[in-house]
C-alpha cells in the first residue's frame, strides 16, 4: 500500500502540481478546495439553522432547491481533496487528524442524506420540525465545524508534516 | 498589479484618515439633526453613512500600519507616540466597527417593519459619540507624530498610554505569536465565518437570480444577520492576523485588492438590506434585472475575495 501511495506521489501530475510554481497548479487547487467548503458546509450549516428555528419564514421546500449547489461544492471537494491527498499522500495516510476529518465528513454527509430524504416529503413545511430533526441539524452543524477544524490541523499536526508546502 | 506599495499607502493613510473623523462627525451632526427634525429618512442616511465609514476605518487601520513603517526613523518622528496612536486606533476601531454594526442592525429592522426600531436611535447615538471621542483623540495623538509644535503628550517618559490594558496592538501580537494554537484556531474560526457569510451570500443572490423562487425575498432577508456575524467573525480574525505579523501583509498585493472587492461586496449588502425594489420580490416572481445584475456580482465579488485571500501566499508571499 505504502509503495502505491509512493508512486503516487511521485507521480509526473503530483511533483507538477505539487512543485510547479505556477498559479494553475497548487495554490488553484487549494482555491477551489476553499469555495467548495464554503458551499457544501455554509449551505448544510444555513439549511440546520433554518431546522433549528432561524429564519422560520422561509419554506424548507425553497430551502431544498439550494441542495445541488451544496452536493457540488461537496463532489468539487471530493476532487480536489483527492488531489491534495495525492500530493502528500505517504504522510497524510499516516495522520490521524486526516482520518478524524474524513470520519466527520462521512457522519455530516449521512446526515445531509438523512435530511435530504426529509425534504421529499411534499407536507414538509406544514408541521413542526420534530426533535430529531433538530438534533440531526445540530449535529450536522457540529461535524461541519470538526471537519473544518481537523482540515485546519492537518497543515500543523501529525507525523512528517511538510512545513514547505505553504498553506 | 500592487494598487499600493509603501509611500502611496502612506498618502492613503492621511487620505482616509479624515474619514472617520471629519465624515463621522458630519454623520453624527446629520444624525442629531435627524433626531430633532425626527426624520427616519434622515437618519438611515446618518446610519448608511455610519456603516460604510465602518467598513472604510478597516483599510484606514490598515494603511497606518504602511505608514508606521514608511516614517520611523525619521528626523522628528516619534516611536512612542507612532506606539500610543496605533494602540488608540485599536480602540477607536474597536468602536466604530460596533457602531457601524448597530447602523446596520437599525437600516435592516427598518427594512423588516417601515420603521426605526425604538431601541436602536438611543445606542447608535452612544456609540457614535463614544466613537467620535476615542477617535478624536486617535487623530490628535496621529497629529503630534509629525509635529512637534502641536505635542501636548509629554513622550520623554518612555510611554504614553494610547490604548488601556489588554487592547494593545504588542500585547496582541505577543500572545498570537507566542500561543501554539492562537494561529491555526483563529485560521479555523477565518475558515468557519467564510463558510457562514457564503452560505447566506449563496441562498440569497441565488434566490434574486431565480433559484428557489418560490421563497419570498422577505423571508431570507432575516437571514442577513447571519452573513454579517460571518462577516463579523472575519473582520476580526482577520485583523487578528494583520495586527500580529503586519509586515507581511501591508505591502501583499493580493491583500491590497481583496480588501478593495470586500468593500465593495459589502456595500452590495446594503442594497439588498434597504432597496425596496429586492424587498418586493414576492414568492413566485421574479427580481428585477438591476437586483439579477447586483446579485451575481455580488457572488463574484465574495468569490473573488475567497480566491485573493487564498493567494496571499503565493502572489503575495505572506503565510
Amino acid at each position: 500500500m505504502m509503495d502505491f501511495l509512493a508512486w503516487l506521489e511521485q507521480s509526473g501530475f503530483a511533483t507538477w502540481a505539487r512543485e510547479s510554481n505556477s498559479l494553475f497548479a497548487y495554490p488553484s487547487i487549494l482555491f477551489l478546495h476553499t469555495v467548495g467548503m464554503g458551499l457544501v458546509a455554509g449551505i448544510s450549516a444555513l439549511i440546520d439553522l433554518r431546522i433549528l428555528g432561524c429564519a422560520d419564514e422561509i419554506p424548507l421546500t425553497g430551502m431544498q432547491r439550494l441542495l445541488p449547489y451544496m452536493w457540488a461544492g461537496f463532489w468539487l471537494n471530493t476532487a480536489t481533496g483527492i488531489v491534495l491527498f495525492i500530493l502528500d499522500a505517504t504522510t497524510k495516510a499516516i495522520n490521524p487528524v486526516f482520518y478524524t476529518k474524513m470520519g466527520f465528513i462521512a457522519m455530516a454527509v449521512v446526515l445531509c442524506v438523512i435530511q435530504g430524504r426529509g425534504f421529499r416529503d411534499p407536507l414538509v413545511d406544514k408541521r413542526p420540525v420534530d426533535v430529531n430533526g433538530k438534533i440531526i441539524a445540530f449535529a450536522s452543524i457540529m461535524c461541519w465545524m470538526a471537519a473544518i477544524t481537523a482540515g485546519r490541523l492537518l497543515a500543523y499536526l501529525g507525523p512528517g508534516v511538510i512545513s514547505n508546502i505553504r498553506h | 498589479m500592487r494598487l499600493f506599495n509603501l509611500a502611496t499607502l502612506t498618502h492613503l493613510h492621511l487620505l482616509l484618515n479624515h474619514l472617520p473623523t471629519v465624515g463621522f462627525s458630519l454623520g453624527l451632526g446629520l444624525f442629531f439633526v435627524a433626531l430633532a427634525a425626527k426624520s427616519d429618512d434622515l437618519k438611515r442616511t446618518s446610519l448608511i453613512i455610519f456603516f460604510l465609514i465602518g467598513l472604510l476605518t478597516i483599510p484606514t487601520y490598515m494603511s497606518g500600519k504602511a505608514a508606521q513603517q514608511a516614517i520611523t526613523g525619521q528626523d522628528g518622528v516619534s516611536e512612542v507616540l507612532i506606539e500610543a496612536h496605533q494602540d488608540a486606533a485599536l480602540w477607536a476601531m474597536v468602536f466604530m466597527e460596533i457602531t457601524g454594526f448597530t447602523a446596520w442592525l437599525g437600516l435592516w429592522q427598518f427594512r423588516r417593519i417601515s420603521r426605526m426600531a425604538r431601541w436602536n436611535s438611543p445606542i447608535v447615538l452612544i456609540l457614535s459619540i463614544l466613537t467620535l471621542a476615542v477617535m478624536t483623540r486617535t487623530a490628535n495623538i496621529g497629529g503630534e507624530i509629525r509635529h512637534a509644535e502641536i505635542r501636548e503628550t509629554t513622550a520623554t517618559e518612555g510611554t504614553v498610554n494610547g490604548g488601556a490594558g489588554w487592547l494593545r496592538t504588542a500585547s496582541i501580537a505577543s500572545f498570537v505569536n507566542t500561543t501554539s494554537w492562537a494561529w491555526p484556531a483563529t485560521e479555523t474560526l477565518h475558515f468557519m465565518g467564510l463558510c457562514l457569510l457564503l452560505g447566506v451570500v449563496l441562498a440569497v443572490n441565488l434566490r434574486v437570480l431565480g433559484v428557489m423562487k418560490n421563497v419570498s425575498f422577505a423571508a431570507l432577508h432575516k437571514l442577513l444577520p447571519w452573513a454579517i456575524l460571518g462577516f463579523g467573525i472575519n473582520v476580526i480574525t482577520g485583523l487578528l492576523f494583520f495586527v500580529s505579523v503586519p509586515e507581511q501583509y501591508t505591502q501583499n498585493r493580493a491583500l491590497q485588492w481583496k480588501i478593495l472587492l470586500i468593500l465593495l461586496a459589502a456595500a452590495n449588502i446594503l442594497y439588498f438590506t434597504m432597496f425596496e425594489e429586492a424587498w418586493a420580490v414576492q414568492s413566485g416572481d421574479d427580481a428585477p434585472f438591476k437586483a439579477k445584475i447586483i446579485a451575481a456580482s455580488t457572488i463574484l465579488l465574495w468569490v473573488g475575495v475567497i480566491y485573493l485571500g487564498r493567494m496571499m501566499p503565493f502572489i503575495g508571499g505572506s503565510f
